[in-house]
């Protein structure tokens, strides 16, 4: 089988323009999370970490748009493509994309799509893949799925996210946000933070560079926003992308990491089960925040990052293990000289995945 | 008391989308949370948290208060009587 | 070779909570659902085969719609000014209607929701094909649920397997069987 690789990628954050500057934000232990007060209308404090609008917003568009258009031509460069051809195709990632604007737009997410696709004036049927928290590792797997088709020589898949009243209220009255930045796995963490970012990956054809191997969404079939309290659906997916590989080939398994009590919990029980318990283990929320459709690609990003500067990325606000398995949370930097990672990702709907990526050149 | 305990029962079956069910049909006493009685879940804890706040001017910040709460309706009007502010 | 095992439509303007009573009756959550959840409730009830409620993975729940959970969404907006609805905000999302199909049948395969502009029968059918390249998954419910309002709505769904003895899964036989 032909292998699916990366080809070109982009961030867009409050941390940076460009991945190498978001990496070495991450690598200095920098973080925009702050607290706002009154922001887009919302009558609680909340702490975010949230974009410029000014910086981002392209006339004529919102602010949405204008960074899932941005990161799409930023990644669509690197990647030296034609995004115009019939060949090409793009995936977009969002959960709730322009929904700050639905009392006086058409916030649909396939309006966003068609945006992107005619930025570009590419010709295809423009896709949205809203799977909850799982957006973008769901749209990533999307795209190479959709390259294995041979219906497609690239795919541009774009992941993001703008915060608004709407999502941070309804975070609010879950209980779900922390009052401080949040602390995956820690063992005092309350809660997760909401944050903005854009980030795209451009997939095709290669043989070397970084490969996405495979992927799997499994559901948990137990609660539409409470995690299996056995791991079910987040184990179910590590078995399976495993069949590719082995534990002692692992740099590090990237982490969901919402720093939410059930949701760090339930992982560490999925990694547990699937016998990663010698694995290396990250989440990058404490940094960035949670940025809904855009993490898994932003996160994805970042991995392959660490894992070509052969180090294994901080958990930003971890100090003392708060789950009840022994999982190997990386307070501090490390060293790794190991060429494959795993992200993992969990979302409402009791929907999970994981994906495979692999440093080409490695054997298989 | 007893009006206050029909009033919660009316609005419990509003706000969770009780389907088909009357005040008569819950027991003052049985438990709202588990198994038994109403079988409620986490996202109901929520939402009765929202409830007292609307109808009571009563603000729990965190959902395992409710949890003490919401253990039946009797709990809970005896809760509503001693708090409210509105 | 994928074919169809099942195929179910609900038309717009059934009276869902008399449809839930007539085949359903005992799944009191079903009230708690938007209206998008409840179709594809309902379409996963017609389609569903025995045994039931036995967890399987092989089984993939896949949703489609423009829409998405905008008809929700509106109602939790309406929340928000004054006391925002949790129970309203976790049907926001456009994926839960393959959450609450996969709780009720104990379906442990892979859920994706998917946004398009329009239903698209070429691209609808290409990306349940592509679906399948999870070896594990060996049928998937498949439907295309778009709820505009509470009373404008499309819903229909295909219970698609490998193998199989039914019409292949194409974009013909998907335009056949819709239009009968």
């Amino acid at each position: 089988m032909r292998k699916v690789v990366c080809i070109g990628e982009s961030i867009l954050s409050p941390l940076g323009a460009t991945p190498a500057e978001n990496f070495a934000a991450v690598c200095r232990g920098e973080s925009a999370l702050q607290r706002y007060e009154g922001m887009f209308g919302v009558r609680e404090p909340f702490v975010a970490s949230l974009m410029d609008r000014g910086r981002w917003t392209v006339p004529g568009r919102t602010f949405f748009d204008s960074i899932v258009i941005e990161a799409a031509q930023r990644a669509v460069e690197a990647a030296g493509i034609d995004p115009a051809s019939p060949r090409t195709a793009f995936v977009l990632s969002t959960i709730k994309g322009n929904i700050e604007y639905i009392d006086t737009q058409d916030v649909t997410l396939a309006c966003s799509a068609r945006r992107l696709a005619d930025a570009f004036g590419n010709p295809n049927p423009a896709v949205v893949v809203s799977n909850a928290c799982i957006s973008g590792l769901a749209a990533l797997l999307q795209g190479r799925r959709m390259l294995l088709s041979g219906r497609f020589d690239h795919v541009v898949v774009v992941g993001a996210e703008v915060q608004s009243r709407f999502i941070v209220t309804g975070f609010q009255s879950l209980k779900a946000l922390s009052e401080a930045p949040c602390k995956p796995f820690d063992a005092a963490r309350d809660g997760l933070n909401l944050g903005e970012a854009a980030a795209a990956i451009v997939l095709g054809f290669g043989e070397s560079g970084w490969e996405l191997v495979d992927g799997a969404v499994r559901n948990d079939a137990n609660h539409i926003s409470g995690p299996s309290r056995t791991g079910e659906g987040s184990y179910k997916a590590l078995r399976y992308v495993l069949k590719h590989t082995s534990p002692e080939e692992l740099a590090f398994v990237n982490v969901h990491g919402t720093s939410t009590l059930y949701n760090d919990e339930m992982e560490a029980i999925a990694i547990d089960r699937a016998g990663l318990l010698d694995v290396p283990v990250n989440a990058l929320k404490g940094t960035f925040g949670h940025t809904m459709g855009a993490a898994g690609i932003l996160e994805s990003i970042l991995s392959m990052h660490a894992v070509d500067a052969r180090i294994v990325l901080p958990t930003r606000g971890f100090s003392e293990l708060g789950v009840s398995l022994p999982v190997r949370v990386s307070a501090q930097a490390g060293t790794t000289d190991k060429r494959a990672f795993v992200k993992l990702l969990s979302g409402f709907g009791g929907v999970n995945g994981a994906l495979l990526f692999r440093k080409g050149g490695a054997a298989c | 008391m007893e009006q206050l305990i029909n009033e919660i029962k009316l609005k419990l079956i509003d706000a969770l989308n009780l389907d088909g069910m009357t005040p008569a049909d819950i027991d003052d006493h049985a438990p709202l949370f588990g198994d038994e009685g109403l079988g409620l879940d986490s996202i109901d804890v929520l939402e009765l948290i929202v409830l007292l706040e609307r109808n009571y001017g009563i603000r729990l910040a965190n959902p395992q208060e409710g949890k003490k709460v919401f253990q039946s309706v009797a709990v809970m009007a005896d809760y509503v009587a001693a708090n409210r502010t509105k | 070779m994928l074919t169809i095992k099942r195929f179910a439509s609900i038309p717009c303007g059934t009276d869902l909570t008399a449809l839930y009573r007539a085949t359903v009756g005992d799944y009191p959550k079903f009230f708690k659902m938007d209206t998008a959840c409840k179709l594809g409730f309902l379409l996963a009830e017609q389609l569903a085969d025995e045994p039931r409620f036995t967890p399987r993975e092989d089984r993939a729940v896949l949703m489609f719609s423009t829409c998405g959970s905008l008809c929700n969404d509106r109602h939790y907006e309406e929340t928000v000014r004054e006391f925002p609805s949790p129970s309203l905000f976790v049907y926001t999302l456009p994926n839960i209607i393959t959450g609450e199909i996969a709780i009720r049948n104990k379906y442990e395969g892979e859920t994706s929701a998917y946004v398009m502009e329009r239903f698209d029968p070429e691209t609808f059918v290409a990306l349940v094909e592509q679906a399948f390249q999870d070896s594990v998954t060996a049928s998937a419910l498949c439907g295309w649920v778009d709820c505009r309002a509470d009373d404008d709505y499309t819903a229909f769904a295909f219970l698609v397997e490998r193998g199989g003895n039914g019409k292949e899964f194409n974009v013909d036989n998907l335009y056949g069987t819709v239009n009968q």
